[in-house]
């Protein structure tokens, strides 16, 4: 059963409805194990869907998605999710919400894994969940997630609506998380805050998946040059996004080869290459996962 | 043990900077031989960065054999950097030179470049 | 320095389910805890003193104010009988209305809406084995106290018959529905129509509202379709008098010189001279009247108690397969294909 692919989809589709639109098509990805993932995107672009596809909330109208080598049903016991409103019962105790958590998960409950994240927040357990904030209740829907043990953590938007401590406090509680092996996959549509604790990217963006791999992959295959604008061929790279002012030409490009020597050239941060991405729709997709391990795939198939 | 203080807007990478405050305290003294690193889960829960940086920046001073790791123990110094402990010499007679510069008039930002104009001819190529 | 997670224990307790289904629904709980107990109670009390002290009554008008003498009885054991028996009998009947309610808004409506299945779904769980507690629960303790009124209804109605001038008649409608298991199989029927309103609608409200009336539209087609669940009995006169029945008239017509049945919609009898006249000119030898006798007060009850059985099973398969089909659906084949035929075209720009 154990894999060193955390998560794979494949031609991974999922429609609302008979005639609805598509939230998402034709996504191609893998993400390894023990890996920081961020599925980052415009709202609506489809991350909510693929988090959802891969808990097993929601079944792929095409293509199919893996997880932890299994489907996500059968993974189910083995991966903690946390919805973007952290859904909880509003009338159990804090307390009561752990036991139930310790009674729904029974062989495999972290009783003190869940209390020290709860603990860390210093909340009184007899609180009703009722009475939280936002902050609060997102410590307790990610203490009964991390209660669980799971070897893949699913979170949608888990920053959403918290204060800058309450954010870095539950950042440092989840690569926590991570050090002790969870591979953790989380939406955001805010780049920047999670440049320090991610280390793969999907970036999702119309519905497709544009962007997958290990960002420093994803940085290193991109370069930021600039140059006169009438003696600079980016013709044999692929054209990111290219702008001309006056004389000056800039452009975000994934180089085919050697880059002349008159060009100044930068890696992109993350957040460049992102946006560039994101408002050029038309650029290619890049997913170096989807291409350098179908050997892996054929191998789970047999 | 070391703090470890993270900033997200000075361009050096942040594997970098958990090396270059590793090296400070040990060249400060904070750090000794024999002292235990704090555990990539100690550092990822109070800087949010992700564990495998600081497991990179680990390895990087494990290479250059400033520490060494101990199975199921944690990261431990082997050996201290250089001899400049907060009362050496060479710091007294560098404090000296600031008060000099600062009597000549010379601000923040000119010291700070001159600074760095000396270490660049006398230390170029060497690892940050 | 990363720890490897320790494989986890196999699982040796199945979830404990039931004692947290209780605890988010305690409310409910004790609510129907109270309904089945307080009604529960006043039947009994119906059944022994309020009789007896309304028998008495009847018993003592009999004697006095009907042979002309000074009236003197105890009118007010009466009342509170009739009383005491409406109320709880109302209360029976409501039980299907409240439970298709409670299950379409609170069961599963109320989850959806506010997002609570993603968290319930996403623990040690399944949705189906969610699914299957929220429903075997809720339909055990619906049955279990259903029948227990339906039961002393039956019995507190039976010691009335005969000794109380007023006692309703086994077939007056509410008095027929409350006191049989028939009550009890539109109760775990809406139950079912209520768990999947809830599911399709995911709103409580809209849930609530389509479950209660759903409720009412199949009993209406219950009561239509009652008398014609079970042969009945005919009743036949000859001209000039009155076939003799008692209960649920199902039909009424002639009987031809052959023997025939015809039903009839005017004169079935020769009520008028206009009739006997009319009767005359179509040869009518006598009169008969179709109808269910006391006899068939059980496979009156039985027979659609049993069909709306298989409907609450048929519903609870729909809504299983739903959840299933929502949640862990396998794609269709042509998705199959789509994944299989996967090139390097994936990787391309639209």
């Amino acid at each position: 059963m154990s894999s060193d692919t955390a998560l794979r989809a494949e031609a991974l589709g999922k429609r609302f409805g008979l005639r609805g639109g598509w939230a998402l098509r034709d996504c191609s990805f893998r993400l390894p194990a023990g890996r920081v993932c961020a599925v980052v995107g415009p709202n609506g672009a489809g991350k909510s869907t693929l988090l959802a596809l891969a808990a097993g909330l929601a079944a792929p109208t095409e293509g199919s998605v893996t997880v932890l080598g299994t489907t996500p049903a059968a993974a189910r016991p083995r991966v903690g999710f946390i919805a973007q409103d952290k859904p909880l019962y509003p009338q159990l105790t804090i307390a009561e919400t752990l036991r139930m958590g310790a009674d729904l998960n029974p062989g495999h409950w972290d009783t003190d894994g869940a209390e020290q994240v709860v603990a860390g927040g210093d909340l009184d357990p007899e609180a009703r969940v009722r009475t939280l904030s936002g902050g609060q209740r997102t410590r307790v829907a990610l203490a009964l997630a991390v209660g669980k043990r799971p070897e893949l953590l699913l979170l949608d938007e888990p920053m959403a609506d918290l204060d800058p401590l309450a954010r870095h406090e539950l950042m440092g509680t989840l690569m926590a998380q991570a050090a002790r092996g969870t591979t953790i996959v989380m939406s955001s549509h805010v780049v920047a805050e999670l440049e320090d604790s991610c280390d793969h990217l999907l970036l999702v963006g119309g519905g497709r998946i544009r962007l997958s791999g290990e960002i420093d992959d994803l940085l290193a295959a991109h370069r930021r040059v600039s140059g006169a604008a009438a003696t600079t061929p980016l013709d044999p790279h692929t054209v990111i996004e290219s702008r001309v002012t006056g004389r000056q030409l800039t452009a975000l490009i994934r180089p085919a080869g050697p880059l002349p020597g008159d060009w100044r050239t930068a890696t992109p941060s993350l957040e460049e290459l992102v946006l560039a991405h994101l408002r050029n729709p038309g650029a290619p997709a890049l997913t170096p996962a989807d291409t350098a391990d179908t050997a892996d795939e054929e191998e789970h198939a047999a | 043990m070391v703090e470890y203080r993270i900033d997200r807007h000075s361009g050096v990478a942040t594997y970098v900077q958990i090396v270059q405050q590793t090296k400070q305290a040990l060249r400060l003294d904070l750090l000794r031989p024999g002292d235990r690193l704090p555990t990539a889960r100690e550092v990822v829960e109070a800087t949010a960065i992700n564990p495998n940086t600081v497991l990179k920046a680990y390895r990087e001073l494990e290479r250059e054999g400033l520490v060494e790791a101990r199975r199921g123990l944690g990261t431990f110094v082997r050996r201290s950097l250089g001899a400049t402990p907060a009362d050496s010499p060479l710091r007294g007679e560098l404090e000296q030179w600031a008060d000099r510069a600062r009597a000549a008039g010379l601000e923040r930002d000119d010291v700070a470049a001159l600074f760095t104009a000396v270490l660049d001819t006398y230390f170029e190529g060497d690892p940050t | 320095m990363t720890a490897t997670l320790s494989a986890p224990a196999p699982v040796t307790t199945a979830p404990r389910q039931i004692r947290w289904l209780l605890r988010l629904h305690r409310p409910a709980v004790y609510t129907w805890a109270i309904l089945v107990v307080g009604v529960a109670g006043a039947l009994l009390w119906l059944w022994g003193p309020l009789t007896d002290a309304a028998a008495t009554a009847w018993h003592d008008y009999r004697t006095t104010c009907a042979r002309d003498l000074p009236c003197r009885y105890d009118q007010d054991a009466i009342l509170r009988y009739k009383d005491v028996y409406q109320y709880t009998t109302a209360v029976i009947l409501a039980v299907p209305f409240l439970t298709a309610a409670w299950a379409g808004a609170a069961l599963t409506g109320r989850e959806v809406e506010a997002g609570t299945v993603r968290l319930a779904w996403t623990q040690g769980v399944s949705p189906l084995r969610w699914l299957a507690a929220r429903l075997a629960l809720p339909a055990l303790l619906v049955t279990a106290g259903t029948g227990l009124l339906a039961l002393l209804h039956h019995v507190a109605w039976s010691a009335g018959e005969g000794r109380i001038d007023t006692a309703k008649h086994w077939y007056d409608v509410p008095t027929f529905y409350s006191g049989g298991p028939l009550i009890a199989a539109l109760a775990l029927t809406g139950l079912a129509i209520g768990a999947l309103a809830g599911l399709l609608t995911g709103r409580s409200l809209v849930a609530l509202c389509v479950s209660a009336l759903s409720v009412a539209v199949l009993w209406i087609a219950v009561q239509m379709s009652l008398p014609h669940l079970w042969p009945t009995v005919a009743g036949v006169a000859g001209r000039g008098r009155f076939p003799t029945y008692s209960g649920i008239k199902v039909e009424e017509g002639i009987v031809t010189s052959t023997g025939a049945h015809v039903p009839a919609s005017t004169c079935a009898s020769d009520a008028s001279a206009w009739c006997q006249r009319f009767n005359d000119q179509r040869h009518a030898a006598g009169f008969y009247v179709d109808y269910h006798p006391y006899s068939h007060y059980w496979p009156l009850h039985l027979v659609p108690a049993g069909l709306l059985l298989a409907l609450t099973a048929v519903l609870t398969t729909l809504t299983f397969w739903l959840l299933h089909r929502r949640t862990t659906g396998t794609p269709t084949k042509a998705a199959r294909a789509v994944g299989a035929g996967r090139g390097g075209a994936t990787g391309a720009a639209r």
